[in-house]
């Protein structure tokens, strides 16, 4: 019983992170790659990992994840 | 009629005659003319810490392209300590560059969004340049 409790949980905090969507999150994401030099093109996509932590999906099918360390904001390719 | 086609240099004479004039409202003052020098004031310029604050406050950005972009002008800002410290290269001609860049980033950043603030800095471009390469202006504004 606590198990599919838990296994519901779960499914529910992916769907959220699934459904976060938010058009001016998608363009910050955008500005922060294309600030740091790498292609993009446009986020079309992401899912938010955590607090300032995200992984985008690009218009030119790049991935990265964009967070936040010791005040530096990082993009790796994810 | 004759007074038609006399030259403009007599206001009177230039009314035409076949409207008769409201007797009761006075002449219109004469226009004081264009003061094409005062019309357009310009702005001081924005220095360093003024812009952050701007930039701070402006909602043409995001959070994390506000933190991405403090990031980077503290990078260079470093830059420039460290050839104000007598550390080189860069030279200050080499960081020209990097500092030209970063403007353009922040420029098309914020134009669309923010037309004011990108016109503020467009036109203190020079001024800040003039405060980073200047050793004595760059320790008291940083």
């Amino acid at each position: 019983m606590k198990t599919t409790a838990l296994s519901i949980l779960v499914a529910c905090a992916s769907l959220v992170a699934i459904a976060a969507d938010d058009p001016k999150q998608r363009q910050d994401l955008t500005a922060v790659i294309a600030l740091q030099g790498k292609p993009c093109g446009e986020v079309v996509s992401y899912v938010a990992k955590g607090d300032n932590d995200f992984v985008a999906t690009c218009k030119d099918g790049n991935r990265y994840r964009v967070y936040v360390k010791d005040g530096r904001v990082v993009v790796e390719k994810a | 009629m004759s007074q038609a086609t006399a030259p403009p240099r007599d206001a009177k004479a230039a009314t035409p005659p076949a409207k008769p004039a409201a007797p009761a409202k006075p002449a219109p003052a004469p226009k004081a003319p264009p003061v094409v020098a005062a019309a357009a004031p310009t702005a001081p310029p924005i220095d360093l810490k003024a812009l952050e604050q701007k930039l701070k406050d402006s909602n043409a950005i995001g959070v994390m392209t506000k933190l991405s972009l403090k990031n980077q002008v503290d990078d260079l800002v470093a830059q420039f300590r460290a050839f104000h410290e007598g550390h080189q290269p860069p030279t200050l001609a080499q960081l020209r560059q990097p500092y030209e860049l970063l403007l353009m980033k922040v420029l098309a950043l914020i134009q669309d969004h923010d037309p004011a603030l990108a016109k503020a800095l467009h036109d203190s471009r020079d001024y800040i340049w003039g405060v980073l390469a200047d050793r004595n202006k760059f320790l008291a504004n940083t």
